[in-house]
């Protein structure tokens, strides 16, 4: 018994996330209607944060279940960026489940689930794990999308994302078996090895590129495997969606540097210039299509597919070594604060009949509720990359490996998208602060929990932009282990 | 006196001010207090960097420096030379007129708001001629763009919306680019492990950077600051963004913002892409002519106020960017001065156009007239600022824009000679003269409006704004010497960077 506990030990944080889950499952049970309101939220965040410190108790790096679990510094960071956005995702809720009559258990408990799976890519040393991870990660996001059942929008968002991720499965695990039969491993370093003794690409290992590329492009939403993503952030819940913007897209990006930065690093003359492709494509498909939203839920669920671009850029630039890894995951961490405090703060104009705020439903906003409105403006300011903001430290961080790699043009895109992005980003200030309140515009819902939350991050939006260097230097620590 | 971490200290003074303005929020009356009372405290404090300032040395000074991105090599570093260190103060003095203007009741709504915004765009303003890392540069850039976007947005006038946004995309798109070429720039500075953006360092390591790159790199930072400043064909924003903004945000835009692209010229283009300076500098030149000699014209027929004093604003810079590209003491002297001259005394016309415009709600010059019976004392200070403005000797535009003709004549470097472009950009003053004066007499003399007749002279508040511009405005025509003896060794090493033989060689 104690020796199997002491395997448990590596993936503690990974045991008290699901043990967290399936506490509030029973809770949710036992507890009456009333209580379960406020206790299931704190015991979810209590879980979290006891996962969150247990993972320094776990033994440092090495191998783990045979080989098929690997813990370094890596893991460590994505397993803070899923339990923070978890958490983050956690406290905006409560109000929201309440007014919509979201079964709270289920809801939390599904968060749960899912971060578990985004940790499992996180710590994978082979295709097998991460396949898994990768399911259990999105099974309980096609759950989210559909949560409220009677919701027509809801049902469409879930459904498609679901025929499109069982869709996008199937080709990655195809993808895999033709890499299996190619290298005769499914381990990324025996893959990485044997790949390295074929050399050249030929056939059958192009196709297996081929077949990973377009399964992991769905899951992260490149253009043009992104059809998916605005019906389905449109659809959710609103801290559903403020979740998935973030949580799979981050553990997408954990998938693409596993597999493609380690076990596919000799082939990546042939696949960084098509990743600089897609990188230009997705960040500017997303961007003009965002600019032609006057829903604000649709148009962050748009401006998400062309942060994904500038991610993808760095991705592609992972000639330039380190740096470019570091930049991915500084980047996804501060797009992790960003986008979900800027979904969240939707939640204040969620009322009954609405899905998300119209740009005329904005109008002053800073006058009914200055620190939301506030909160708002930092993390748009954020994502569009004007400094001392986060964002703008990750816009640069991407941009030097992108050079660095020779991409030029790409940089040059970069740039160009960002002004892009201004312009529907800076729409939404002006909607809020340089219009006066409508007599018709609806009633704004305010909670304490959300300010609180809302509060926080943009704090550390503003915070980690002025001061990133701790961030930046775990980053490049934690893109060590992929670069051997 | 000395302060010890002067120029940290006056980055910090505005963002302590912050503080009480947000206990103060809801009581405009404490708000307007704590607002006037930081930017004069900051003023003063800038003046006592001034006198710690050692006149006669070329390098930079009262230098401060910390790590900051160690893992890139980027650091917390301020100073000042003698090309900054006069920008500084006219920032201060600016934006404490501004906000002292503007709590006498020209802004009512969300007054709190305001003054935080005024505030953290000093901080970016001061930190953008202080900065001598590009980094840092780079984002004091930026953090002068958001508080002015708002101010122009919120408090501006009717179009104030699609004015704001034109001036944000137009600014954003320049810097992006810049930034771009900021990473390009780290790139080259060194091996891996030894890289630097910061300006000494930088200028050591300069040989590093190849023709080619220099050309593009050049671009991308040019860009940025043309716009900036802004240069012909680049400008469309700015008369938008002026006639919008409410009078503070003018006097801040025109006074101080416009400064930045300039003072980034010779601050990081000229020292560090000398080849890229020589490969650009006839396009720039040219250009600069036509921005002279085209928003001259452009002023002449305009009927709004202060789209007329917007459009001689793109003259006036026309003779900053001129005055840097003939790479000589004289021309880049009087761009340092032009700059200084500009702010003061285009700053001092957005404001005595905003006074008249609060108490007449009129702009268009054909519905005023007759304002010099009712109005002695503000015909007075606005001659003096129309006089200057159009270069009369004895005061300080004059200076300015004498020294940067001398400068253009003796420059060869282009084609058609300066002896060409010289006495063509000569008819810019001339035209300025016409459209300032013409202006003048129709907007002060001729018969008054009954509607104008009960309307007050300038108040002790509007009184205490223009007398500092007044004095500063004769002092510098008059005594133009001790400025020029502050600027002058400061601006020869400049000068001597950008035009390194070492480097002339590389593009033959």
């Amino acid at each position: 018994m104690t020796a199997f506990l002491d395997t448990l030990i590596p993936v503690l944080p990974e045991v008290l996330v699901t043990i967290t889950a399936c506490v509030v499952l029973v809770a949710d049970g036992l507890l009456p209607r009333g209580q379960s309101r406020g206790v299931l939220p704190a015991m979810t965040v209590v879980g979290l944060a006891l996962a969150f410190l247990g993972g320094p108790l776990a033994p440092p790096s090495g191998q783990y279940f045979g080989g098929f679990v690997q813990i370094d510094t890596f893991t460590t960071f994505f397993r803070a960026v899923f339990i923070v956005l978890a958490v983050f995702a956690t406290l905006v809720a409560p109000s929201y489940l309440d007014r919509r009559g979201i079964p709270p258990g289920e809801y939390y408990a599904t968060i749960c689930f899912s971060t578990v799976g985004a940790m499992t890519i996180a710590l994978s040393t082979d295709l097998i794990t991460l396949f898994v991870g990768l399911e259990l990660m999105t099974i309980p996001i096609y759950v989210l999308a559909g949560m409220q059942r009677r919701d027509r929008f809801a049902n469409e968002a879930a459904l498609k994302y679901f025929l499109l991720g069982a869709f996008s499965s199937a080709l990655l695990v195809y993808g895999f078996a033709w890499l299996y039969g190619v290298t005769g491993s499914t381990r990324y370093i025996d893959v990485a090895t044997e790949l390295q003794r074929i050399g050249l690409a030929n056939g059958p290992t192009i196709v297996a590129l081929a077949l990973v590329t377009v399964g992991l492009g769905f899951k992260a939403a490149v253009v043009p495997f992104h059809q998916w993503t605005p019906d389905a952030y449109d659809g959710a819940p609103t801290p559903a969606t403020a979740f998935m913007s973030v949580g799979p897209k981050a553990a997408a990006f954990a998938a693409i540097l596993r597999v493609l930065v380690s076990g596919l690093a000799p082939l990546q003359v042939d696949w960084s210039t098509v990743f600089a492709v897609l990188a230009a494509v997705t960040m500017t498909g997303g961007n003009i299509v965002a600019l032609a939203q006057t829903n604000t839920k649709r148009m962050l669920a748009y401006s998400s597919i062309a942060h994904t671009g500038y991610i993808l850029a760095a991705v592609a630039a992972s000639a330039a070594g380190p740096s470019a890894t570091a930049a991915v995951l500084f980047y996804v961490f501060a797009y992790g604060v960003m986008n979900l405090g800027a979904f969240a703060c939707l939640l204040y104009f969620d009322i009954e009949g609405s899905r998300g705020a119209t740009l005329e439903e904005l109008n002053g906003f800073a006058r009914r509720q200055p620190l939301g409105a506030f909160a708002f403006a930092i993390f748009l300011f954020s994502l569009t990359g004007i400094p001392p903001t986060v964002g703008f430290v990750a816009k640069f961080l991407v941009i030097q490996p992108v050079l660095d790699a020779g991409y030029a043009w790409l940089a040059v895109f970069i740039a160009l998208n960002a002004v892009l992005a201004a312009f529907y980003y800076l729409r939404v200030v002006v909607h809020m602060y340089m219009y006066d309140p409508d007599t018709g515009a609806p009633i704004v819902a305010s909670t304490r929990l959300l300010s609180t939350a809302l509060g926080l991050s943009a704090l550390a939006t503003i915070v980690l932009g002025v001061l990133p260097n701790s961030l930046y230097a775990w980053a490049l620590q934690a893109a060590n282990p992929l670069l051997r | 006196m000395t302060i010890d971490h002067i120029l940290t200290l006056l980055l910090a003074v505005p963002a302590i001010g912050l503080l009480p303005l947000y206990v103060f929020r809801n009581d405009p009356r404490s708000v307007k207090q704590v607002a006037v009372v930081t930017t004069l405290f900051e003023l003063l404090l800038s003046l006592v960097m001034l006198a710690q300032f050692h006149v006669g040395d070329a390098g930079f000074q009262l230098i401060e420096q910390a790590d900051w991105l160690p893992s890139l090599g980027i650091r917390y570093l301020v100073g000042v030379d003698g090309i900054s260190v006069l920008l500084v103060p006219m920032t201060t003095l600016l934006t404490f007129i501004s906000v002292l203007y503007s709590s006498g009741g020209a802004i009512k709504d969300r007054i709190a708001s305001f003054m935080a915004a005024f505030l953290i765009l000093e901080i970016g303003m001061v930190g953008v001629f202080v900065s001598l890392d590009l980094f840092l540069f780079y984002v004091m850039f930026e953090l002068m763009l958001v508080p002015m976007y708002l101010i122009i947005g919120i408090w501006g006038g009717p179009r104030r919306i699609y004015s704001t946004l034109k001036f944000v995309i137009f600014t954003l798109a320049g810097s992006l680019l810049m930034l771009v070429a900021i990473v390009a720039v780290w790139l080259a500075s060194g091996d891996e492990g030894a890289r630097t953006l910061s300006l000494p360092e930088l200028l050591a390591s300069r040989g590093r950077f190849s023709a080619d790159f220099q050309f593009w790199v050049f671009l991308a930072f040019g860009l940025a600051f043309a716009i900036k400043l802004p240069m012909v064909p680049f400008h469309t924003w700015l008369p938008d963004a002026h006639v919008e903004a409410p009078t503070a945000g003018s006097i801040i835009l025109a006074g101080v913002l416009l400064k930045a692209g300039g003072y980034g010229f010779l601050r990081f283009a000229l020292p560090l892409f000398p080849v890229g300076t020589q490969l650009w500098l006839p396009v720039i030149i040219v250009l600069s002519v036509v921005a002279i000699l085209y928003g001259a014209a452009v002023s002449t027929v305009q009927k709004d106020l202060k789209k007329l004093v917007a459009y001689s604003s793109v003259a006036h810079m026309g003779f900053v960017t001129l005055g840097i590209f003939v790479l000589n003491a004289q021309g880049g002297v009087g761009a340092v001065l032009q700059m200084l001259n500009h702010g003061f005394v285009t700053g001092a016309l957005f404001l005595f156009v905003g006074i008249q415009y609060e108490r007449t709600h009129r702009r268009l010059i054909a519905d005023l007239g007759g304002l010099a019976n009712r109005w002695p004392l503000y015909t007075t200070f606005f001659g003096i600022f129309v006089l200057a403005s159009l270069g009369l000797p004895g005061l300080n535009g004059f200076v300015g824009e004498f020294l940067v003709l001398l400068g253009t004549f003796k420059f060869s470097g282009v084609p058609l000679g300066g002896l060409f472009w010289g006495p063509v950009a000569a008819l810019g003053v001339i035209l300025a003269a016409v459209y300032l004066l013409w202006m003048f007499q129709r907007v002060m003399y001729g018969p008054v409006r009954e509607a104008y007749r009960a309307l007050p002279d300038l108040s002790p508040i509007e009184v205490v704004c223009a007398v500092p511009l007044v004095v500063l405005t004769v002092l510098l025509g008059v005594f133009p010497q001790q400025a020029i003896a502050i600027i002058e060794p400061s601006l020869q090493q400049v000068l001597r960077l950008a035009t390194d033989p070492g480097f002339q060689v590389a593009i033959k």
